[in-house]
This record gives structure tokens, C-alpha cells and sequence, in this order.
């Protein structure tokens, strides 16, 4: 892992709210600090606003109250989708945000085989997207945030889609991705076992309005290997944070 | 209760339909139809009184007066050149000028509470009704026909552009936002190839709308040298009723094939990567 300096912070939440312009406050005082290097994901019930954070974190949705620190200029984001344009082969795919950031034909397209071989891809650099698997499709989305080497990489529930064995792959491909580039992460996500194991920190969320209620540190030693997820540490840890969840919604009433 | 168990032997696979046979069944009967559809021309044409059977005229008559005789082959010929032209300068017209009015409307919501119900009205006029006012403001030459092929296919390119545009997946469009690009860019990498096979659908009705305005058109102008159009009039003033059959079979040859051409073009564009691509994995 890259070294940080001490307690930088890479991405701050003080006192975030949101309120749609319908009315709805999705998200209240949240408050969170992030330092570079630490990977934290946020886990919540459906509909709390863990997603609108995600989006208010990148600059995609305005936020109403409160404020954000983050370098928006080096963010990496990953969508529930792979959002692949399917009119491009993976290749071309890749090289977009390189392409829209004006980085020279010759330096992306190297840079897109790099990422496209990280991710394990290679061979498939001229296949459409409809060819591609679903857990594929989402290694080439990774291999195109990747590809601007981001400071920050925020996953807003990227493998929600995709099967259990697909998706256990998927997560040990991601620790092994963020022990080598060492970016600060943010991960969403309704699995508290995925949460554990990938993050150094886990934050629970309230349902709505989004509240982050109890923040758990995960200090299991990188890499950390599938045997983990039947360590009986894991075990707990899981059913500890899985309780925090559950007081969020019975404080927050009976669930709709 | 005693409970009763049956047992479900397996049932074995269906062997595999000889060729010789799948052929027969999707070639048999579209052409058991077409021989239908001859009998009964065949028996239309002889209830009719012997002085009214030219309006029908027989295969053989078809072929010696028409098909066969190289002067009507070669009129044929320089006639459909005319009516393709028509409809392909009229096309020239109307796609882009709709692309750019779709893309208007889909860049400024305002445009497009504006024109819109006035692109519903323009489609709701009879183009027909307004050939007449076209002559008059035009004249008889080329331009006038060119205009109301244009009419003709103007209507669907914005309206299915518009809609291509606006069904652009969500998440592309975020992905773009978040690195900073303005909307040409949007538009130019994300949206016009997102729309391209909707707008494409748009275009194969327009095509096929093109050859049949053109020809419409030339209905109404029977000076100068004209297109297939004016030979279905010229042939019924000189009672050539075989030649005005063999305007008419050349009229839908030339549509079919502009539409042909365009669902070719189509699926060459988009096989490789749409939905509705042939080569799914």
C-alpha cells in the first residue's frame, strides 16, 4: 500500500444535509472523516440516502446544507451498472474518461491494455459489452476509473447485480486493487459481510433522513483472504455491526 | 389416505426436421399465397367484360408491350433515376434539418414545449391538399417536388431523434458530468450514437415515405422530363395500360429497395453492438 501522510484527510463530510426540492430531507448531519489510504463503506436499509451521498460526495447532486472536502479533480466512481457505452469495444470503453480528459491517443491506449490486463481482461480488449458477462462488464468499469489513477474512488453498490460467487471474486479483486493503488475509498453497500470484508472503517447509516449512527473500525491485517469470512472475529464483528443496523430501525419506528 | 404416485416416463427428444422439409415450410406458403393472389387476379380479369379487360392487362400482353421491348426498359430505367433523385435530394433536405430541430428540442426543454405541437399539426396536414399551393409558390421545376418529399418524410426524423436522445441511459450521462464535459461533447459521444438506432428506425419509414412522395409529387407536374410518376399519367392518356403496370411494379421495386437499403445499412451499424443486433451471445 502507498504511504499517506499522517492523517491527511481525503474526503470530509461536516454537517452534510440534502433536501430535495420535493421536500424530502434525505440526508442530516452527517459527518464523516476520511484520511487518504483508509477504504470506509456505508452501510444502511434500502432508501437511507447512502447512494445520495455518494453522489453529493462526487458532485453529481448539489447538497444543501453543510459542507464537502474532497479533490473532485481525482475521483473515481463506480455506478450500480457498469455503465459501458455499447456502441464501444472494451477497449474504447476504457479509454473514455482518459478521452474526455485529453490525455493523447497513443498514452491512453497503452494505458487502457495496462488496465484492461489488471483487471484480467485481457483478450477481450475488441468485444462489444453484450458480449461480455455481467462480472466482466463490471471489470472493464473498473478498469476505466482505474485508468485515471484516482486519488479517491467512491463505488456506489457496484456489485449488487451480480451473483454470489461473481461477486466474492469481484471483492477479493478489489482488496488486491486498493492494496496496490492505494487510493482512499468509499464504498456502498446493503452487505455487511462485503463491508467488513473490504474497509478499514464501517459506517451504519439511519433510514431516512440518513443519519451515519455508529462508525466501527475493521482492523483484520490486508490481504485479507476468502478463509476470513469464516474467522469466528469475523463472525462477530459482522453480527455487531448487523445489530447497530437493526437499533437504527427500530429507533427510526416500524419498518414500511 | 394412501397417497397415489404416477410415474412419468421421459419423453425423447424430437429428431431434428430434414432440410428438405424446414425449406418447404417457410418457402410453401408465401408462395401458395402468391399463387392465390394470381388465380384470383387471373379470375377477376375474366369476369370482367371483354371492352373493360385492359385494366387488367395479362402476363403476356405485360411482357410483349412492356418488360420485353428495350425502349419501355430503358424508360423505365431513366424514370426511376428521376423519381430516386427526387426522393434522395428530398431526403438531403429533411434528415438533417430534422436532426437539428430534434436536437434542439432536446437541448432547450423550451424549444421543445414550442415546436412540438406544431410538429404534431404539421404531420396531422394532408400534404396532399397543399400541393396545389406549392405549385403556385413554386413553380413547376425540380425544388417544388423536392419540397414535398420533404414534407412527406420530414416528421418522424426529429420526433424519433428526440426520443432516442432522451432515453440516453442515466449513468452514461452522470459518467460524462463527472468528468467535466460540456453538452456538444454529451451529445457527440453519448447521445446521437445512443439515439442512432432509434433515429435509424425513423429513417427506414422516411426512406420508404420518400420514394412514394416523389412519386405523388409527379402526379401533379406533367411538364418537363419526370420520374415514374408522370409515366402512370402519360400511360393512361395514351391508353398504354401494360406500360402504366410497369411503372407501377417499377414504383414498388424502388421503394422496396430504398427501404432494403436503409434496414442493410442499419444492421450493418448496429449488429455488432445493439440489443436488437442479430450476433447475441
Amino acid at each position: 500500500m502507498t504511504d499517506h501522510p499522517q492523517d491527511q484527510i481525503a474526503l470530509e463530510f461536516d454537517d452534510v444535509s440534502m433536501r430535495f426540492p420535493d421536500g424530502t430531507q434525505a440526508l442530516a448531519d452527517i459527518a464523516l472523516r476520511i484520511r487518504a489510504g483508509e477504504f470506509v463503506s456505508i452501510v444502511g436499509p434500502s432508501g437511507c440516502g447512502k447512494s445520495t451521498l455518494t453522489r453529493i460526495a462526487s458532485g453529481l447532486l448539489p447538497h444543501t446544507g453543510g459542507t464537502v472536502r474532497v479533490d473532485r479533480n481525482n475521483v473515481g466512481f463506480t455506478f450500480q451498472d457498469a455503465t459501458l457505452l455499447p456502441w464501444r469495444k472494451i477497449q474504447g470503453n476504457v479509454e473514455l474518461l482518459m478521452e474526455l480528459r485529453g490525455v493523447p491517443a497513443s498514452t491512453r491506449a497503452a494505458i487502457a491494455r495496462e488496465q484492461i490486463e489488471l483487471v484480467g481482461l485481457k483478450g477481450f480488449e475488441n468485444h462489444y459489452p453484450k458480449r461480455l458477462s455481467g462480472g466482466m462488464r463490471m471489470r472493464a468499469s473498473l478498469a476505466r476509473s482505474l485508468a485515471l489513477d484516482p486519488s479517491v474512488f467512491m463505488f456506489d453498490e457496484p456489485f449488487g447485480a451480480l451473483d454470489e460467487i461473481t461477486r466474492e471474486r469481484l471483492i477479493d479483486e478489489l482488496v488486491d486493487l486498493y492494496m496496490r493503488k492505494g487510493f482512499t475509498g468509499l464504498f456502498i453497500t446493503h452487505s455487511i459481510p462485503e463491508a467488513v470484508y473490504l474497509s478499514t472503517r464501517v459506517a451504519v447509516m439511519s433510514a431516512r433522513p440518513g443519519r451515519i449512527t455508529e462508525t466501527f473500525e475493521i482492523d483484520f491485517p490486508y490481504p485479507r483472504r476468502p478463509e476470513l469470512r469464516f474467522d469466528p472475529r469475523f463472525v462477530e464483528t459482522c453480527n455487531t455491526i448487523s445489530s447497530a443496523l437493526r437499533a437504527t430501525l427500530e429507533t427510526a419506528g416500524p419498518a414500511q | 389416505m394412501t397417497q397415489t404416485i404416477t410415474a412419468y416416463p421421459p419423453t425423447p427428444p424430437k429428431p431434428p426436421m430434414p432440410v428438405g422439409k424446414r425449406l418447404a415450410l417457410t418457402l410453401l406458403p408465401p408462395l401458395l399465397m402468391g399463387l392465390a393472389l394470381v388465380l384470383l387476379y387471373a379470375g377477376t380479369r375474366a369476369q370482367l367484360p371483354e371492352h373493360r379487360q385492359f385494366l387488367m392487362p395479362g402476363a403476356s400482353d405485360l411482357w410483349v408491350q412492356a418488360f420485353s421491348r428495350p425502349d419501355v426498359l430503358a424508360e423505365l430505367g431513366a424514370r426511376a433515376a428521376v423519381t430516386l433523385s427526387i426522393a434522395v435530394v428530398g431526403l438531403a433536405i429533411s434528415i438533417p434539418l430534422g436532426m437539428g430541430i430534434g436536437i434542439l428540442m432536446f437541448r432547450l426543454k423550451v424549444m421543445e414545449r414550442a415546436a412540438f405541437p406544431y410538429l404534431v399539426a404539421l404531420q396531422s396536414i394532408p400534404v396532399l391538399a397543399i400541393i396545389p399551393l406549392i405549385q403556385s409558390a413554386f413553380g413547376f421545376g425540380f425544388l417544388p417536388k423536392v419540397l414535398i418529399v420533404a414534407l412527406f418524410t420530414f416528421f418522424s426524423i426529429p420526433t424519433t431523434l428526440l426520443l432516442g436522445l432522451k432515453s440516453v441511459d442515466r449513468g452514461i450521462i452522470d459518467l460524462f458530468r463527472l468528468q467535466g464535459a460540456g453538452w456538444q461533447v454529451i451529445l457527440w459521444k453519448a447521445g446521437l450514437p445512443s439515439a442512432a438506432p432509434a433515429l435509424f428506425a425513423g429513417l427506414r419509414i422516411s426512406a420508404g415515405l420518400a420514394v412514394i412522395g416523389a412519386i405523388v409529387s409527379e402526379l401533379f407536374f406533367l411538364a418537363g422530363r419526370g420520374g415514374l410518376g408522370q409515366m402512370l399519367i402519360n400511360s393512361k392518356i395514351d391508353f398504354k395500360y401494360e406500360q402504366m403496370y410497369a411503372a407501377l411494379i417499377a414504383s414498388s421495386a424502388l421503394s422496396i429497395g430504398v427501404y432494403l437499403f436503409f434496414a442493410w445499412l442499419g444492421n450493418r451499424l448496429f449488429s455488432d453492438w445493439h440489443e436488437s443486433g442479430g450476433k447475441s451471445s
